[in-house]
């Protein structure tokens, strides 16, 4: 009895060593993209492997965490940051090949609230209407678009009034979230991901904060390098700009 | 392989220091002395389950421990058998289990035969497939024993092996154990606080008193020569007393005690002559005071320390009755209320017809008082 | 529906777990009988996973077992990986279990009659056999106990998951990532899908082990 359990309880110990996924025989290209990015790209993948043959996994999440991952070897390819300035300091660091710096998009942010839960809003002076219990904005202290929106609220004189509605989101899908399950009557969210059914949403302007200039680099380590490349050249190229354009960024050349 | 077990050794814990040391023959050696003195220590020095600070263990031509020479047998090397008071029973494991559990190592055939003998010596035939929690106290304390037993050890602790049981079992059992550890020759060392359970079963008794020994002596010189008050004291004699001395004799020593002047044997175990005046303790056996008969003429000269008392209390005990007598003499009685506890038979109680009739006189041979040295 | 995240977890759960048990039920008898100096520094270390957050767990974790770390570079020495592979996925349900299955057997091993195992001692039984005949068994509820929990706990690990092993989908997306990731990107009825699975493993396997725990010893 106790010698059947001892060689049960090893040989699900060993599964841990077991071989990783059906991962295959295309060439494939893993790329880590920030979460405003999400829409967009889930639409130019299945193009850009129409048009390579190439299998694209795509990763979402915070540019923060991506930047560490990647520093400590995660298995990106190529690295579509929110924020530029983490691009800069991976490639001062070695990490991102220099000579692929691109900038492919200019965020922008709205403000945005959901249908059946806030009063819809115009500007963002409406945040202080006493309906607004909750305002979600991604979080400034490590989210690109939390600054941007950080700095436009402070520019309008609003932030301290908003300070104790405020609620941060990891992310920005995360923020959405919030303004989505009515957790939060209002929030201010990218532009990129605002498009969903229940949520309505207004521009904010442009001028009220630093610039979101996206940039994304091919990662060092990647065998791929080329792949890389012509992935992030597709995304500013025919195929990927109107797509793009569609989930309202600004692109190259526009900004 | 059994033979003699010596024991020399210290051990100091915060506010407690056993210092003992004494010998045993094949045989019953019994511990006994109050709670706390030290009695269970010395049995978990000598299975190696607790390690003394200095000294020496030896059992049989084996050393378990010496401190000297950085000998410290574990207790799986020592093959000793330890019946732990509570008996300590595996409770997942069947009676049959629990018996052979320290035959682990032996062919398949011969733990089953010898698992088989311990049961059917100990009586414990059809309860194999029982668990401890089934069993009654009797059955467990053999089942204890059988465990013990089972590794035919060198040498067999008991710690309190009666304890555990209700008083009208505990008798019963307690004969039972006499047999079987005569029976099974095995020498053994029996923890006990009760002097009766010591007498019974053990030939020769050491007393512990806070970690020290103050008697070691066969279990009827103990009996009728405790060395001391502290050892009668231990021993929960009755009729323990105090007294002044009027004069020593090599022979005998006179006291005054309660108005009387008693006479009673010397210690024969060493010369004892206190001079007059001195305070002294002795002790009188509440079976040895004799009531006189009324329907007799006036008493005899053969009666000895010759007093006249009153029952002031009594108790039925079954085959005995325990009375308490105060004598006649002013003063404040000795013990408490009354002077002398005096045990009577039933038949006795009876022709004298005690219950009626409580005035008395009684005598003591002199033989019956017992002087106790400091 | 992809079944890839479901399949990965239940073998990253059932490794973890039986990894925590083969180290934790080890420390937790040490905790339970021995007394060594550092005993409490071990005590804090092991129930530090519980009280940091996950992330904050993944984050230094990454930098010891990622390329330039330390443990990654021993690793690549012969010629293994561990950041971003679904070991480290086991690895962080390990990490974000393991004190479930030691306070647990701890606590359990802690109720067992010492003169029980002393007992044990005195019939000839080595300290491994004493472990194995009477202290585990007569423990062995409180270590099934600290099991489930920690299987549990594997099965639902996110944060330090997400950090060291990384949010990618056919590689290391567990079952918790997945969910999020379906509930992130709006696709609310494959996430409540996936949802509904875990919550089924997971009565399954605690039906499964209350029949087994009425056995007596």
């Amino acid at each position: 009895m106790r010698r059947r359990l001892v060689s049960i309880v090893l040989a699900l110990a060993s599964f841990a060593f077991g071989p990783a996924s059906a991962d295959a025989d295309p060439p494939s290209l893993t790329v880590f993209a920030a979460a405003d990015l999400a829409f967009a790209f889930n639409e130019i993948a299945p193009r850009f492997e129409k048009a390579t043959g190439a299998r694209v996994t795509l990763v979402f999440g915070s540019t923060g965490n991506f930047a560490h991952q990647i520093r400590q070897g995660g298995p990106a390819d190529v690295f579509f940051a929110a924020d530029q300035s983490f691009i800069d300091s991976l490639i001062a660091e070695r990490v991102l090949l220099r000579e692929t710096r691109t900038l492919y998009a200019q965020g922008r942010i709205v403000l945005a609230t959901a249908r059946p839960f806030g009063p819809r809003l115009t500007e963002l002076r409406g945040l202080l209407d006493p309906r607004v219990r909750h305002v979600a904005i991604a979080n400034p202290v490590h989210a690109p678009y939390g600054r941007a929106a950080e700095q436009a609220l402070r520019n309008a004189g609003l932030w301290e009034a908003l300070r104790p509605k405020l609620v941060f989101g990891e992310n920005i899908r995360h923020t959405l979230q919030f303004v989505q399950a009515g957790a939060a009557e209002a929030g201010i969210v990218a532009r990129s991901v605002a498009s969903v059914g229940e949520v309505d949403w207004v521009p904010v302007d442009a001028s009220m904060h630093a610039p979101l200039d996206q940039a994304a680099a091919v990662v060092r380590r990647s065998p791929r390098p080329e792949l890389g490349l012509a992935f992030i050249q597709f995304v500013n190229g025919p195929e990927g700009r109107p797509i793009m354009k569609r989930f309202g960024f600004m692109l190259p050349g526009e900004f | 392989m059994s033979g003699t077990v010596a024991v020399a050794i210290t051990k100091r814990f915060p506010g407690f220091t056993l210092d003992v040391r004494w010998e045993a023959e094949q045989s019953v050696l019994g511990l006994f002395g109050p709670s706390g003195a030290g009695k269970t220590l010395t049995l978990q020095c000598l299975a190696g389950l607790i390690r003394p600070d200095t000294g020496r263990i030896v059992v049989g031509e084996r050393v378990f421990f010496d401190a000297a020479a950085g000998v410290d047998l574990s207790p799986q090397q020592r093959r000793i058998g330890y019946v732990f008071q509570g008996y300590a029973l595996f409770p997942h494991l069947t009676v049959w289990k629990n018996i052979a559990f320290g035959l682990q190592g032996r062919p398949r055939a011969d733990r089953t035969r010898r698992a088989a003998e311990v049961i059917e010596r100990l009586g414990l035939r059809g309860l194999e497939q029982r668990y401890p929690r089934e069993l009654s106290g009797g059955q467990r304390q053999r089942v204890a024993l059988g465990r013990a037993l089972a590794i035919d050890p060198a040498l067999l602790l008991l710690d309190e092996p009666l304890s555990a049981l209700d008083a009208p079992l505990r008798r019963a059992l307690r004969d039972e154990l006499r047999e079987i550890l005569s029976g099974w020759g095995t020498a053994a060392v029996v923890v006990t606080h009760d002097f009766t359970e010591a007498y019974r079963l053990a030939d020769r008794i050491v007393v512990y008193e806070d970690g020290r020994i103050i008697q070691s002596a066969p279990r009827s010189e103990l009996l009728w020569q405790p060395a001391s008050e502290a050892v009668a004291r231990i021993m929960g004699l009755s009729n323990l007393l105090h007294g002044t001395v009027v004069k020593a004799m090599p022979d005998r020593i006179q006291i005054a005690w309660r108005g009387h002047m008693l006479e009673a044997v010397n210690s024969p175990t060493r010369s004892y002559l206190p001079p007059p005046d001195s305070p002294i303790a002795f002790f009188i056996r509440p079976e040895y005071v004799r009531l006189i008969r009324k329907d007799r003429s006036a008493p005899d000269a053969h009666h000895m320390n010759l007093m006249r008392g009153r029952i002031v209390g009594e108790a039925d005990f079954g085959t005995v009755w325990s009375l308490r007598l105060r004598l006649d003499t002013p003063g404040a009685p000795a013990q408490g209320d009354f002077d002398l506890e005096v045990e009577v038979p039933h038949l006795v109680y009876e022709i004298l017809e005690i219950e009626r009739d409580r005035q008395w006189e009684f005598s003591i041979h002199r033989g019956s008082i017992h002087v106790l040295p400091t | 529906m992809d079944f890839f995240p479901l399949w990965l977890s239940v073998r990253v759960a059932l490794s973890a777990t039986a990894l925590t048990l083969l180290s934790g039920v080890p420390l937790a008898w040490l905790l339970a009988r021995k007394r060594f100096p550092g005993r409490h520094a071990l005590e804090a270390v092991v129930v530090l996973p519980l009280v940091l957050p996950p992330t904050v767990l993944g984050y230094y974790l990454l930098v010891v077992i990622g390329y330039r770390g330390p443990l990654g570079r021993a690793l690549a020495a012969i010629g293994l990986e561990l950041a971003f592979t679904p070991g480290a996925a086991v690895l962080a349900a390990c990490v974000g279990s393991i004190a479930l299955v030691i306070k647990s057997a701890q606590a359990g091993f802690e109720t067992v009659d010492g003169q029980l195992e002393q007992a044990a001692r005195t019939l000839g039984r080595s300290e491994w056999s004493v472990f194995w005949s009477v202290t585990l068994p007569l423990a062995w509820r409180s270590v099934l106990a600290g099991t489930v929990l920690a299987f549990c706990r594997a099965l639902g690990e996110f944060g330090i998951t997400l950090m060291v092993a990384g949010n990618i989908p056919g590689r290391t997306q567990t079952l918790p990532l997945a969910i999020y990731d379906r509930v992130q990107a709006n696709q609310m009825g494959e996430a409540n899908a996936l949802a509904l699975i875990a919550v089924g493993i997971v009565v399954v396997l605690l039906f499964g082990l209350s029949r087994l725990a009425r056995l007596r010893y």
